[in-house]
């Protein structure tokens, strides 16, 4: 148990981006930490006690870096101290990335009385939990697993198994995202999902939903509201794995996901001559085709519209090249 | 006549983006495909040019990254990026080339968001996994959508 607690807080002590962790009992207690400023921790403590009922993963933008909280389990909590520089959903996928770590780990509850940041606790942790498996399994993990269901977040502080992580959704600048089934939840006011949503990105993540309606796509939304599609994509990811929005899945190279791939169509890909030199060095022969390369249409429809054999037009195409002829790409529908 | 390096390369990768066009039904599929074709061709690329030997065996730091950015453009191109940025954002490279191959007259219209050189994403990909290094490159501009330059986002996972 204590070696793949270790082996997982230290991808968190290796990462550049890491400046340091606390593995924190429910009540804001540190318990082992690493290089996690101790100024820090009334405040850690005071967001835990804050948000007791239905922690989930909160963030706290402090000067020190951005620090996010995560519940491991019904006792456990894990903090982590980001460099300030970090993108917010960077971060949160990182901690969910350990948190997957310790998804395996059987983690015993934490003793009455502990020395706190100390790092021989994790030793401690360890003979309880060898004590705990020889009188059966300890009470803790029965309930996480039994009770893990995706509503019953309040009780059982549900490690992200099966949740999704922001990071298994594919949103890009021309991504239209949809309103999900969550959606009217999320902007209801006081629910639990609004809660987190607002203590994630504040008031950016209504103002970012109220502009998802099924046709506005990411740039759209993010040129309206003078904010960075990053941080739009970020939020949307987000949201996404919460079912507020629909977004397209990362696609693992196979085929069954490509049906919930929800974005817009971008029709056919096209390549159509568009002639940009001085009409009048265009020799009279050629004049009837070049004269139609307006970008729009494809060398075949300038083969129709002119009753020429598709040679000649793909010559005479050829032939303007160096005078200002180029082949646009484009998708028509 | 536009001038073209390599046309019979050209002509080929022409092929497979019409393909690859033809057969997805939006953007990011497309550019996915992209990489997966250069993940491929990372391979073959890999075991028949001396990339192996003229990069280190295990490639650890940002700076032998970037040294292996610039072996890559060699074998491939004879040629050095523009820029390898290794400063502006930390975890991450970024590779610039104003004069990119790929793309060269290309001109995409409407097509925001498309990385025409994205194949190159997925042989650089291949080749870092293959030097132990977890990384995701992604094309950032290309030129071919109207951009000055082509970038590349190397991200170090």
């Amino acid at each position: 148990m204590s070696k793949d607690l270790e082996r997982a807080l230290s991808k968190l002590r290796f990462d550049d981006q890491v400046l340091g962790y606390s593995l924190m009992t429910k009540v804001g207690r540190p318990f082992v930490s690493f290089a996690f400023p101790d100024e820090l921790f009334p405040r850690v403590k005071d967001s835990i006690n804050l948000y007791k009922k239905d922690l989930r993963l909160m963030t706290i933008d402090t000067d020190k870096g951005l620090v996010v909280l995560s519940p491991v389990d019904n006792n456990w909590i894990l903090t982590v101290l980001y460099i300030p520089e970090l993108q917010l959903g960077l971060a949160i996928a990182k901690t969910k990335n350990v948190l997957r770590l310790l998804e395996g780990i059987e983690l015993p509850p934490p003793p009455e009385e502990f020395e706190e940041s100390s790092e021989e606790n994790l030793q401690v942790l360890e003979s309880i939990a060898i004590n705990a498996s020889a009188v059966e399994e300890t009470p803790t993990i029965s309930g996480t697993v039994a009770s893990y269901t995706p509503q019953t977040i309040t009780k059982a502080a549900s490690v992200p198994v099966v949740e999704l992580s922001p990071e298994d959704f594919n949103i890009s600048t021309t991504t239209i995202p949809k309103r999900g089934p969550q959606y009217s939840t999320a902007l209801t006011l006081d629910s639990e999902i609004n809660s987190e949503m607002k203590s994630l990105y504040r008031n950016f993540g209504f103002d970012v939903l109220m502009l998802v309606d099924g046709s506005n796509n990411v740039t759209n939304i993010a040129d309206s509201m003078f904010q960075p599609t990053g941080r739009v994509i970020d939020l949307l990811k987000w949201s996404a794995t919460r079912g507020i929005i629909i977004a397209p899945r990362v696609v693992e190279g196979s085929a069954e996901q490509t049906e919930s791939r929800s974005s817009g169509s971008m029709g056919k890909y096209v390549k159509c001559p568009k002639f940009e030199g001085a009409l009048d060095k265009v020799s009279g022969d050629d004049l009837n085709i070049i004269r139609l390369c307006d970008g729009k249409k494809t060398p075949e429809q300038i083969a129709e519209a002119t009753s020429l054999p598709m040679p000649k037009v793909m010559q005479t195409l050829a032939k303007y090249r160096k005078s200002g002829l180029k082949m646009i790409g484009r998708t028509i529908k | 006549m536009p001038k073209i390096e390599n046309p019979l390369l050209l002509g080929f990768y022409a092929y497979f983006v019409d393909k690859i066009l033809s057969e997805t039904s939006n953007i990011d599929e497309a550019n996915q495909k992209l990489r997966d074709l250069g993940h491929e061709i990372g391979k073959q690329i890999y075991l028949n040019t001396e990339i192996v030997e003229k990069t280190k065996d295990s490639v650890t730091t940002r700076e032998d990254v970037a040294k292996l950015i610039d072996v890559v453009y060699k074998i491939l191109y004879d040629k050095k990026p523009d820029d390898v940025d290794m400063k502006t954002a930390r975890g991450s490279v970024r590779i610039s080339d104003k004069e990119c191959v790929w793309c060269q007259e290309v001109n995409l219209e409407g097509m925001r968001g498309f990385g025409y050189c994205e194949i190159f994403s997925g042989i650089l990909e291949t080749i870092l996994e293959f030097k132990g290094v977890e990384a995701k490159v992604f094309q950032e501009m290309s030129r071919a959508t109207g951009a000055e330059m082509c970038t590349w986002n190397v991200r170090l996972g």
